[in-house]
């Protein structure tokens, strides 16, 4: 009976947390369908009739479809590119023996310390030098080169794929480049779409580069142009209407992570037990 | 590695092929990664206003570093933000996974838990950044609302400004609220990492020890912690390198921008950094922020090795 | 070895590549490989997006316009309306315009064509070379048109014209005349102006009006304006005049008496305090809401701001709040003469339509069509050319009164100096200010709050001396 009781109170606590994490979500919904006064004078938990006039208020100001679409138009390119070079780097330093393979791993060792913030005054110099202020070319490029993920790959593909596969592909005459992209490629998926969710996660969510980087209101990403509403009086003046941005920039995120928590999550444990 | 079969001809191909597959790697590498952090480095000895001629400087930028108050008042936020910070989010990621992997209850529905702790880890940390910033406004947010309606503040409350509802505005109150934001974001990352560790655990340890008759509580403490120690030395690591770049929710929590107040507590380094760096108006310092940039990453590199070596030793004990 | 080796080069490699690269830029290399280089996403891969994207990137017929405030969004409305000339207006925070501009130019981007700058920042401006030579332009054809003060600010060092602004900023004290009426007996400006004249008469004024109900100002930096009498820096070193100081004490002694409604300047109950009745204390109900606003009445004690302390563009802020207070203002001198901001207009170096810009500026501060335009719009702000001021000077303002605001304005406008203007003044004072918060809300005593602003600027600019 005990037992029973107590495992009833673990319950309730983790319903209350679970409660905690879902409640700013819930209230931010409520409110974007409310009136900035119904906000600020009474709390509810039932929606009102305000997401009307809210919308409006914040089309006048920004367009967060458009915010939506470009941080698309980096977030997959990026997550694509990462995941093919990072697959064929690692292939190459895993089943290659040449020359600097060792320095290459070593540098990629180092530079998985190094903190983002390090490079982010000589990125934006060099950015800056080579007019590249307002062009996506620096935010999605550099992804060819991630060395987290050919890190981790490296060490994934040295567990599941046997070089005698590469040895019977090349006596049938196969090329270099077609065992990776036949044989290679395939066995790896899913160590790649693992590291896909992350960069992808990352890449959608990422604030400071995209800030230092974009001037132009038309190219702004999602993050930027949703901390861009503190420029808007009308916006900052109704609550409802600034709820109604944050939740426009979230509802998405949290439909596709109805559909695919489960690889997500996976995605992240993996991710750990490798490194 | 590869082929020790082949015929010395073939070898050379072969490995000749890895050049080939490396190279846009490398290329971009240097370019975008490099470059960047060695270009930091060489403008860290210069005055630089972000136009016009590099002025050396020698080492200056970098005794200006460890001579400013700011910087290390920015550095003792950043700490105390990340030590709330991780204590409750590990804390609370432990107490999950003691509960979720105990034979005794088995408690069920650790999908949908684990799913919905984590969800606040997915949402962008500006979207995060303006919920709880309109959530928790003093006079006109909802916890407020919340509270006047259930008669734990009335509206006198709002007069005085010092109070301790006063969310985001008191000096005492605002970083460990951005603490709690942070942990209320990492917490369910934590735990998945930590439940993957206990999947990871042949059960036939804990089996045995329960044969040999040890409680939950031992077998927790003799089993689960030693062999989750790496997993909890790749958490605390990274949370602490993200942690001491911590710069989005402080950053746009008020109105307060780089200065961090109130009484400049919220004043990341990071945020330090952008404001010689990146902040136009206000004579910008570039080669300042870079020397900025590298004594962060010179203390992240210390506290890593310390970190780890301490990690490692009580393993040892 | 031979891994080290490599190591070795490759490292070196990397420092001469970043060594080439540093010569580079600190000159004007004009690599202009890229002009076009904005819509060139990944080619093979957004094929489609790149060419919409290209459509938006600043080659077509607007101007593009990056503004501080509502005021050029207003009159590039009203300039595309007469000459069909498309303009894309981004009004940007002031805490992130400076940043974003400079980012912008500094890059070779063509867009924006036409920046603002308030006068603190210009200094900064014409140092990075942002703003084109309007003089190249036909700028001199305008010489003397403009209040003198102006004209000057809008030259560089070199004496080239490079801003023109179409305002005059003098500050004044904007009040109730209904309420001066109740309290006072009179709601004469040279009258209500005494009330005003130094701090202590500030501070007896606000008890008079406190026991009447009423809180003096909403904020309590409304003097901010008239407490900038000396440079915040002389010569490279820091100085803090007796009037900071004094300024200090007011700020304080206004919070701390409960004078004031301890709304933010610019934050919303700030705002929505001009358009009357407010919570006295019960800053939770909602104040722009009628229903709520009268429910609280019935139960809350209300009461109304007497003052705000604004410069000559406050207008524009008061028509877009006041409401039904309008008709019920008057504007008074304050302790001093002040002044603050005002709008000043540049064309990018790197835009590509310099001419239409120029066109645009001519419009805005030379064109008396649409001067008159604006004076009516506005509801009173005050231009900076002199023959539309000579014009209007008789005009009498409904809104205020009938009181003929121009011919005040510019008495006040002959004792603006810009010259104590500096490129820090925007950090300066906001150290000042947070020194000012510190001690009101007790986090700090005065001694240390205020060594605690010697310890801000000295380092955040190390190459002004401070002498504590």
């Amino acid at each position: 009976m005990g037992d029973k009781i107590k495992k009833g109170i673990l319950y309730v606590c983790l319903v209350i947390l679970a409660l905690a994490c879902l409640l700013p979500f819930y209230l931010m919904m409520i409110n974007s369908t409310r009136s900035g006064a119904e906000i600020v004078t009474s709390f509810s938990m039932l929606p009102g009739k305000s997401l009307r006039e809210n919308w409006e208020v914040i089309t006048n100001y920004f367009n967060l479809f458009q915010g939506m679409k470009n941080s698309l138009l980096i977030a997959i390119p990026v997550t694509l590119l990462s995941g093919y070079f990072s697959a064929i780097t690692a292939f190459a330093l895993a089943m290659y023996k040449f020359k600097g393979r060792g320095v290459i791993f070593g540098v990629i060792l180092v530079f998985m310390m190094i903190p983002s913030q390090l490079s982010l005054i000589g990125f934006y110099n060099l950015v800056s030098s080579l007019k590249l202020i307002n062009s996506y070319i620096p935010l999605i490029v550099p992804a060819i080169a991630s060395p987290g993920i050919v890190f981790f790959l490296k060490q994934y593909l040295e567990s599941v794929l046997a070089p005698s596969l590469l040895e019977a592909a090349r006596i049938d005459g196969a090329s270099e480049l077609y065992i990776f992209h036949k044989i290679v490629l395939p066995i790896m998926m899913p160590g790649i779409a693992t590291m896909s969710i992350g960069t992808f996660i990352g890449s959608w969510n990422n604030y400071l580069l995209p800030l230092v980087l974009l001037t132009k209101t038309e190219k702004f990403t999602l993050p930027v142009l949703v901390a861009s509403l503190k420029s808007s009086t009308d916006i900052v003046k109704n609550q409802g209407a600034t709820y109604l941005s944050v939740a426009i920039s979230v509802i998405p995120i949290i439909i596709a992570f109805i559909f695919f928590s489960r690889y997500i999550i996976d995605s992240i444990g993996a991710g750990a037990v490798k490194e | 590695m590869a082929g020790n079969s082949s015929t010395r001809k073939k070898k050379r191909n072969v490995n000749t092929a890895g050049y080939f597959f490396v190279f846009p790697f490398v290329v971009v590498f240097l370019i975008f990664n490099v470059y960047p952090v060695v270009r930091t480095f060489y403008l860290s000895f210069f005055n630089y206003k972000g136009y016009g001629d590099l002025e050396w400087k020698g080492l200056d930028n970098y005794t200006r570093v460890f001579t400013d108050k700011f910087f290390w008042r920015a550095l003792g936020n950043t700490c105390k933000i990340w030590g709330v910070n991780i204590v409750l989010q590990l804390g609370l990621a432990f107490l999950l996974t003691i509960v979720f992997s105990d034979m005794k209850y088995r408690i069920k529905g650790l999908g949908v838990f684990r799913a919905i702790f984590y969800l606040p880890n997915l949402i962008a940390a500006t979207s995060v950044a303006f919920l709880f910033r309109t959530l928790l406004d003093f006079q006109y947010g909802t916890l407020n609302q919340m509270l006047m309606s259930i008669g734990l503040i009335d509206a006198t409350t709002f007069a005085n400004p010092q109070s301790i509802v006063n969310w985001l505005g008191n000096p005492r109150v605002a970083p460990f609220v951005v603490s709690i934001i942070q942990a209320w974001m990492w917490f369910g990352n934590s735990f998945i990492l930590l439940m993957a560790g206990v999947q990871g655990i042949n059960r036939d340890y804990f089996e045995a020890a329960a044969i040999d008759g040890a409680g939950r509580w031992t077998s927790f403490a003799k089993i689960t912690i030693p062999l989750l120690r790496p997993i909890l030395i790749y958490v605390a690591i990274t949370s602490l390198i993200g942690g001491l770049q911590l710069f989005d929710i402080p950053f746009l929590i008020n109105d307060q921008g780089t200065s961090g107040n109130p009484e400049g507590k919220l004043q990341t380094v990071v945020m330090y950094l952008y404001r010689f760096g990146f902040e136009g108006g206000t004579k910008k310092q570039v080669g300042y922020a870079s020397a900025i940039a590298y004594v962060l990453f010179l203390i992240i590199l210390i506290v890593s090795v310390l970190e780890f070596k301490f990690m490692n030793r009580k393993e040892a004990d | 070895m031979k891994l080290k080796k490599l190591a070795a080069v490759t490292l070196a490699g990397a420092m001469a590549a970043s060594l080439v690269a540093c010569g580079g830029n600190s000159g004007n290399s004009n690599t202009d490989a890229n002009t076009d280089n904005n819509a060139v996403v990944d080619e093979d891969k957004n094929t489609d997006d790149s060419a919409s994207d290209d459509s938006s990137s600043g080659n077509g017929d607007k101007l593009v316009i990056w503004t501080l405030a509502v005021d050029l969004e207003d009159m590039a409305a009203k300039y595309q309306e007469e000459t069909g000339v498309e303009c894309e207006v981004v009004v940007t925070a002031p805490a992130d315009y400076p940043t974003k501009v400079e980012t912008a130019i500094l890059a070779g981007e063509t867009e924006p064509d036409i920046i603002v700058g308030e006068p603190q920042m210009l200094d900064a401006y014409y140092e990075a070379g942002l703003c084109a030579d309007l003089d190249a332009l036909g700028a001199k054809d305008h010489e003397g048109e403009i209040v003198d003060y102006v004209w000057e600010k809008g030259k560089s060092p070199d004496g080239v014209q490079r801003a023109v602004s179409y305002q005059i900023t003098p500050a004044g004290i904007y009040y109730r005349r209904d309420i001066a009426q109740e309290v006072f007996g009179t709601e004469d400006p040279e009258e209500i102006g005494k009330l005003f004249a130094d701090y202590s008469t500030i501070l007896e004024t606000a008890k008079t009006l406190k026991d009447k109900g009423y809180k003096i100002f909403a904020s309590d930096g409304e003097i901010n304006y008239f407490a900038n009498k000396e440079a915040w820096v002389v010569d490279d070193t820091l100085n803090v005049a007796q009037s900071r100081l004094d300024y200090m004490d007011l700020c304080v002694s206004l919070y701390q008496g409960g004078f004031t409604a301890n709304a933010a300047a610019w934050s919303s109950p700030w705002y929505t305090a001009m358009a009357g009745e407010i919570p006295a204390y019960d800053a939770s109900v909602n104040v722009w809401d009628e229903d709520a606003l009268a429910e609280a009445a019935e139960g809350a004690e209300m009461t109304q701001v007497f003052a705000y302390g604004l410069p000559s563009w406050g207008v524009l802020t008061m028509r877009d709040n006041y409401k039904e207070t309008e008709g019920k203002w008057g504007v008074c001198a304050g302790p001093s003469s002040g002044f603050g901001g005002g709008t000043y207009i540049g064309i990018s170096e790197n835009s590509e339509r310099k001419e239409d810009a120029w066109k645009f500026i001519e419009w805005v501060c030379f064109n008396q069509d649409t001067l008159d335009w604006w004076l009516d719009y506005s509801k009173g702000d005050t231009v900076s050319n002199k023959e539309t001021l000579d014009r209007h000077k008789d005009d009498e303002n409904a809104t205020y009164g009938n009181q003929k605001l121009y011919q005040f304005w510019l008495k006040e406008a002959e004792k603006i100096d810009l010259s104590i203007v500096t490129p820090y003044d925007t950090a300066i004072s906001d150290a000042w200010n947070n020194a000012i918060t510190s001690i009101k809300t007790g986090e700090k005593d005065k001694e240390a709050a205020i060594k605690e602003f010697y310890d801000v600027v000295e380092s955040t600019y190390p190459e002004i001396t401070v002498n504590r």
